[in-house]
Order: C-alpha cells, then sequence, then structure tokens
C-alpha cells in the first residue's frame, strides 16, 4: 500500500484555495484514481461544497454542539461521501469530505475547530481508511493565528501548496506562510512543495510569481489561468472537472493534479524580508520605487 | 520541479539548467524534420489571430513542435507556454522568435497545431 500523502492548501482569504483545491483534488481522483480525504479548516465550511454538490456541509463543531459533546459524535455523521463521481461507488477514485467549522463571527477562537477536527478525525480512525491515498487541508488565510497553523505545526501536513497571485498581498502572505513553515520544519518535519498562481492576469504575473518561488527555494508549480467556465460551475455547485471534464480549464488543473502527484520537491522555504518582497514587485513595474519626496502625495500631485 | 511537462529531481533544486531542458526535449524523440510549420490562433477579449512559426532552428520550433505532438488536445496549457518562451529569450536570439516569445508572454488563449 502506499504510504499516505497529506498535503495542506493554504493562501491569504479569497485567493481562491478552496476553488483551487477543489478542482485539484478532483482531477486526482477523476483522472488519476487517487482515494482522498477533504479536511476543510475554514469556518465558512467551503471547502467542499463542489464535491458535495452542496451549499455547506455540517461542521464537526455544528454537530458536537448539537450532540452536546465532541465524544458523541461518530464518524459517519462528520464525514460525507463525494457526490456523482467523487461517490465511493464511481469508477476512479473517491472523496471523503469534512468541515472542521468554527464559532460564530466576532466570538472565540477560529482555529479551536481546526484543532478539534483534527483529533476528532485522527480517533474515530478516519485517516486508516483502506485505500486512502491523500490527506488534504484547506486552511483559511494566514498563519498568523496558531489555530490555522495546526497542520503544520502538529506535523500532520507533510506538504503545503501556496495558492497566491500576482498581487501584493497574496505575495506578502504567501512569504508569511513560509516563515510559519519554517518556523516548525525541524520540529514537525512539514515542507514547502510549490506555489500555485491562481491568475488575476495582472501583468508579468507569471514573472512574479516565478520570482518568489526562485527566492523562497521551491517552484512554481501551476499558473491557473483565470477562466468564467470555473465561476459557472461553481453555480451548480460542482468542480470543473465534473461540469466539463474535456474543457481547456479542465486540463489546467489536470496538469497540476499531475504535477502534485508526480511532485518530490519539498524544501524548507527561505523567506524574504519585506524590503525584498517589495524590491521584487519593483522590479517588475508592478510599482515604482517612490520617490521620498512623493510619498503620500496623489498620481496628480506628483 | 517541473519544466515543460517534464519532471526534474528535486536534488537538481529550482533553477535547472537549461541544457538539461534541452536534452529532455531530444529524448522525447519528436520528429521535428518532418515538421515544417507551427500553427497557433490566439484569443483575447474576442480578438482572433492566427500566428504561423516555421523557423526550425530553434529551440522555440523544437519545443512548440513537441508541444503540437505530445499534447492530448490542441489548448495551449499557460505554465508550460510561459516556459517556452522564457528558454526561448535565453536560447534563441532571431526577431521573428522574440516576436512570437512577446505574443506567449501574454494573457491570451492559445492553440496550436504542427503541420
Amino acid at each position: 500500500m502506499a504510504e499516505l500523502r497529506q498535503i495542506a492548501f493554504y493562501g491569504k482569504g479569497g485567493i481562491g484555495k478552496s476553488t483551487t483545491s477543489q478542482n485539484t483534488l478532483a482531477s486526482m481522483a477523476h483522472y488519476f484514481d487517487k482515494n482522498i480525504m477533504i479536511v476543510g479548516c475554514d469556518p465558512k465550511a467551503d471547502s467542499t461544497r463542489l464535491i458535495l454538490h452542496e451549499k455547506a456541509q455540517s461542521t464537526i463543531l455544528q454537530l458536537a454542539a448539537e450532540m452536546g459533546t465532541v465524544e458523541d459524535l461518530e464518524l459517519e455523521d462528520a464525514m460525507k461521501p463525494g457526490a456523482g463521481i467523487f461517490a465511493p461507488d464511481a469508477p476512479g477514485g473517491w472523496i471523503n469530505c469534512t468541515e472542521s467549522g468554527g464559532p460564530e463571527p466576532g466570538v472565540g477562537c477560529a482555529g479551536r475547530g481546526v484543532i478539534t477536527a483534527i483529533n476528532f478525525l485522527e480517533e474515530e480512525g478516519a485517516y486508516e481508511e483502506e485505500g486512502l491515498d491523500f490527506v488534504s487541508y484547506d486552511v483559511l488565510g494566514d498563519v498568523v493565528c496558531g489555530g490555522f497553523a495546526m497542520p503544520i505545526r502538529e506535523g500532520k501536513a507533510q506538504e503545503i501548496y501556496i495558492v497566491m497571485s500576482g498581487e501584493m498581498m497574496a505575495m506578502y502572505a504567501a512569504n508569511n506562510i513560509s516563515k510559519g513553515i519554517l518556523k516548525y520544519a525541524n520540529t514537525g518535519g512539514v515542507r514547502l512543495a510549490g506555489l500555485i498562481c491562481n491568475a488575476r492576469m495582472t501583468d508579468f504575473e507569471y514573472d512574479l510569481a516565478w520570482a518568489l518561488a526562485r527566492d523562497l527555494g521551491t517552484q512554481l508549480i501551476h499558473f491557473v489561468p483565470r477562466n468564467n467556465i470555473v465561476q459557472r460551475a461553481e453555480i451548480r455547485r460542482m468542480t470543473v472537472v465534473e461540469y466539463s471534464p474535456k474543457s481547456d480549464q479542465a486540463l489546467e488543473y489536470k496538469e497540476l493534479a499531475r504535477k502534485i502527484i508526480a511532485n518530490d520537491m519539498k524544501v524548507i522555504p527561505t523567506p524574504l524580508e519585506m524590503d525584498d518582497l517589495e524590491a521584487l514587485i519593483m522590479k517588475f513595474g508592478l510599482e515604482e520605487e517612490a520617490d521620498e519626496d512623493n510619498i503620500g502625495k496623489s498620481e496628480g500631485e506628483a | 520541479m517541473f519544466i515543460l511537462g517534464f519532471h526534474f529531481p528535486a536534488d537538481m533544486g529550482n533553477t535547472v539548467p537549461d541544457e538539461k531542458v534541452v536534452a529532455k526535449l531530444d529524448e522525447a524523440g519528436i520528429d521535428v524534420a518532418s515538421i515544417n510549420e507551427i500553427k497557433m490562433t490566439t484569443e483575447y477579449h474576442g480578438q482572433i489571430e492566427e500566428l504561423s512559426y516555421t523557423n526550425k532552428d530553434t529551440f522555440m520550433f523544437k519545443a512548440l513542435a513537441h508541444y503540437a505532438k505530445t499534447s492530448e488536445t490542441d489548448y495551449m496549457i499557460y505554465t508550460n507556454r510561459y516556459q517556452i518562451s522564457e528558454l526561448s529569450k535565453r536560447l534563441d536570439g532571431d526577431d521573428e522568435t522574440m516576436a512570437l516569445c512577446k505574443k506567449l508572454d501574454s494573457m491570451a488563449h492559445f492553440k496550436i497545431t504542427a503541420a
């Protein structure tokens, strides 16, 4: 039996992590027969909706609250088999789905759900399911919150894929996540496995993403172009792979899936200092080096 | 590390020498001599452009021929396209190829066939 690989998708909030991860994992299952468990680690619980064809699945924290305690919860209540082509009895690989959930907005620690969920899944034997090839964590935003760093910190996720774009804050977050990986690389064995550019189609985006990857010591594993078919599929609560398996965009996700399956480049990253990150952005012309006299002046003034 | 879809082992690091990529292309055994023209169609915001490339002595021709002959459809994966351009800028120098590199670097959608 092949060794279980635990991967995670991190990135700035709103960058398209859940869309990218679900389409990529769908490709890994559909085209390459991989069996996968998704652990959604985002309080908004949108890491599995395209695989399940649902608005949002009941989260482990919600179910535990309904039952009284997490000890009263059974695995079959919290883990749902994928719908359509991702179901256990469909040809190809299967996908099982769980969502950690989190507190109401503004209340409590959002990372607590991640910790509770992973402990529950481990205790219930979810990681020992026969034929399971990959566990994938889809993690909210940055790693400034220790709870969201849990898959890294506790050595659960071994290979991290950072979803980013050529925008400044997405690159800043990618660099920050690399700092988090670096912090726990020696204790938990976590490694950076690559950047995925979920393109905004901004100028020099590929060059910028490639240069950041090089400076972090990793690879730009794939550049995912923007395509409206992704949104059309999402409206039907489907991945592109299922909605239009022969489309150009499905081919892009298929290629990314192939590379992740074959990927052996897992590195301890070398994060950049803020000045170096800004210099990188200026080099590709997204930002002109500011003359000190022009700081704080509008376009018309300077 | 993946370049033009080829896998290069992790121990080669994240900057693979260009000659290693060229060697992989050669090993792939595409009969470039039998191909006379690479045809491409680009589309961006409804603007369609037909392109033809015939400079057989370049890395660009070899890479495009390999892509056209091995890809499962005529759609060009963006990552591969950008990587072909990046390598071609270092390995080729003629004006026709550099003009094509500029087009490959764009956000446009590309279709490709080898004739």
